[in-house]
């Protein structure tokens, strides 16, 4: 075991997987850094999370490339229907707007198209979140919306362990795989097995078990929902606390599993309030396990509108630990302030 | 161009330029919430680009570095100041920050996170001019590193297929981020890209002064005269980081660059100015920025109530 970052994690992830496959390759802006510019030292991604590898395993392996989203990306799928396993970092989700065609129709559809003859191992990385001021367009957690295109996987690492687990079954996955990483967690730490052990698409993690309900929360989310967990602890309080860790596939059995017990559903979903990732998993409870549920299950998300560049607005726009606790209280119909 | 036309473009830039300090004193601060990519090294060219162009008839798009552009097409500073810093009387309540500056009463459309992304949008501008016989044109202002976009290849054939009066504008600081042109951008110079669409293409150096004037000026009649877009290239150097704080460990100390306002200076001289006048418009545009910033810096932040007015806009679930 050690104690890493998330930053650290997904890095070593990267030296281990490309240690043992010379068919990963890397891919993306600014990743090694400093690309014809001369006398200057290795940047690493801008984020910092693939630093080292461009020294350590060539411009051959780390590519850096223009500001060409479409391209890259598209590159990127060609070359992981052709032999190569491509790991492609986009800096930021948002910039997802420009490469989509590549994504949404190339990527995601062309096993389907050969009827499986090819596997398309590509991963890729991108970044969420917002409450760093970064505003409008580069901030957005678009997971919900990449959920709902058929074939495409895609997972939101809450921890270190599952930021390096989950890239390794990334690599491994016929499928393409969006990882989506928050940005507010790239320092976050924890305790890192040595041997990075992959974490399976589609198993999701009972971060704190309990009986009065269940809440679903991923990526900085669950961290806010955990503070909330603890808060609520001491007025006897107890929350089976479930961060799937994949969108897709989803673990609906643990999530189902744990409405049985509990009969109270919250979702915090940093996404979309319309249509998104708590909406998915309140209809899915709601149409297979109505029965279980005491009460209307809850979605705490942002409101519908772009993310605001203010301090006050964004913090007022996110879900926090203490609008988590709130939605709790509401839905076991008790007060806030007992 | 006589020396009474170049001062008040002089202060202007040098305006910009102070402008552009304070934020970044204040962002080292802790007072600005996001990055802020500042503009210094353009500020000769965008007061020269902007000064053959009047809005709200002519309509400029830029790109995240873009606090210079919005104020040399005459935003309020306090309001481009406070938008900076998320603030009440911001262009937008501090809903849209650094990045995202709008101010179409003057002529400065939109600014963007989106390397490129701004491109489109002034072709949008250019067609209703056109359509709409105003006299205006378009001006899409972005980097290098934005040329390698797929949007930008698409407006400039776009441009030129449909004949819209737009005036792409390559400001080539020679980096995109930590990258340099160099390595990213093919081999060709952005003109010769343009060429290559059929467009009219010249090249000035950000630090010439009277070159900039004249290519802007015989560009921008150019495009608004024959309706027919065209692109001009400005040198300029980069001389901060990519944002402010950005520690350039990736870029050699060797390959720092002519300042185009000290050079802007020198020509002000060469045309009889004296070291006291330049020192006074200097200390003046100084001072000036300074009021702006420090007025928008006493602003409240009321960017919550902002966006909880467009929650109940949009439509979202209640
Ligand atoms: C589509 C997209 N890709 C990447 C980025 C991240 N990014 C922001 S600015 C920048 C470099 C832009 O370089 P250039 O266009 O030359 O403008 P400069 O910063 O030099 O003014 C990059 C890569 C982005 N904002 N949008």
């Amino acid at each position: 075991m050690t104690r890493m970052s998330i930053r650290d994690a997904l890095n070593r992830a990267h030296q281990d997987l490309m240690a043992a496959d010379d068919t990963i390759v890397v891919i993306g802006e600014d990743i090694a850094g400093g690309a014809g510019v001369k006398g200057g030292a290795e940047l690493g991604g801008v984020f910092g999370v693939t630093r080292g590898l461009g020294a350590k395993f060539g411009e051959g392996r780390v590519i850096d490339t223009p500001i060409s989203e479409a391209s890259f990306i598209g590159m990127a799928t060609g070359a992981a229907m052709t032999g190569l396993k491509p790991i492609v970092e986009l800096m930021f989700s948002d910039f997802i707007g420009v490469a989509f065609d590549q994504i949404l129709n190339q990527a995601a559809k062309a096993r389907f198209l050969a009827n499986g003859r090819f596997d398309l191992p590509l991963v890729i990385r991108t970044t969420m979140g917002a409450g760093d001021s970064s505003a409008a367009m580069h901030s957005q957690s678009l997971y919900g919306v990449l959920a709902q295109i058929p074939g495409l996987m895609v997972a939101c690492p809450s921890t270190p362990a599952d930021a390096a687990g989950l890239l390794k079954a990334a690599v491994g996955s016929p499928d393409p795989v969006v990882l989506f990483e928050h940005k507010g967690l790239y320092g976050h730490e924890g305790d890192v097995a040595d041997d990075l052990p992959a974490v399976p698409l589609g198993k999701g993690r009972l971060v704190t078990e309990g009986e009065s309900a269940t809440v679903v929360a991923l990526g900085a989310m669950r961290h806010a929902a955990e503070a909330a967990v603890t808060s609520l602890e001491a007025r006897g309080i107890s929350i089976d606390l479930i961060d799937p860790r994949t969108i897709v596939p989803l673990d609906l059995t643990l999530i189902a599993n744990s409405v049985k017990k509990t009969g109270h559903l919250v979702v915090v979903d940093e996404g979309t309030d319309f249509g998104g990732f708590a909406d998915a998993v309140i209809s899915a409870v709601a149409r297979d396990h109505f029965g279980a549920l005491k009460a209307a299950p809850v979605a705490v998300t942002p409101p519908h509108t772009p993310i605001p560049y203010g301090r006050a607005g964004e913090h007022a726009w996110l879900p926090h630990a203490d609008t988590i606790t709130a939605a709790i209280l509401a839905l076991l119909d008790m007060q806030e302030t007992a | 161009m006589t020396l009474d036309d170049l001062k008040p473009l002089f202060e202007k830039a040098h305006f910009i330029r102070a402008f552009e300090h304070e934020i970044a004193a204040l962002s080292e601060a802790g007072d600005v919430p996001g990055l802020v990519h500042l503009c210094l090294g353009a500020e000769l060219f965008e007061v020269a680009l902007c000064a053959n162009l009047e809005g709200p008839g002519d309509q400029v798009t830029g790109s995240h570095r873009s606090h210079g552009l919005a104020l040399a097409m005459g935003a309020d500073p306090v309001a481009v100041a406070a938008e900076i810093l998320g603030r009440t009387g911001g262009l937008s309540e501090g809903l849209g920050g650094t990045q995202h500056l709008l101010a179409p009463e003057v002529g400065f459309l939109t600014s963007n996170g989106i390397v490129g992304g701004q491109v489109p949008l002034a072709a949008g501008a250019a067609l209703s001019a056109k359509t709409l016989k105003t006299g205006g044109i378009g001006v899409a202002v972005m980097g290098d590193g934005a040329t390698n976009q797929g949007a930008v290849f698409e407006t400039m054939n776009l441009a030129v297929a449909l004949k819209l009066p737009l005036l792409f504008v390559i400001e080539n600081n020679g980096l995109g981020q930590s990258t340099s042109a160099h390595y990213a951008s093919g081999g060709i110079s952005p003109m010769a890209r343009a060429r290559g669409f059929g467009l009219a293409a010249s090249h000035v150096e950000g630090g010439d002064i009277t070159g900039c004037l004249k290519t802007v000026d015989r560009l921008v009649s150019w495009v608004r005269e024959t309706g027919s877009p065209a692109l001009v290239e400005a040198s300029v150097p980069r001389l901060s980081g990519h944002y402010h704080g950005d520690e350039q460990l990736y870029r050699s100390a060797a390959d720092s660059q002519p300042d185009p306002l000290e050079q802007f200076e020198d020509t002000l001289l060469r045309a009889g100015a004296t070291a006291t006048e330049c020192h006074t418009i200097k200390t003046g545009a100084h001072a000036a920025a300074k009021a702006a910033v420090t007025a928008a810096n006493q602003q409240a932040d009321t960017s919550d109530e902002a966006v909880a007015r467009w929650a109940t806009r949009l439509g979202g679930a209640a």
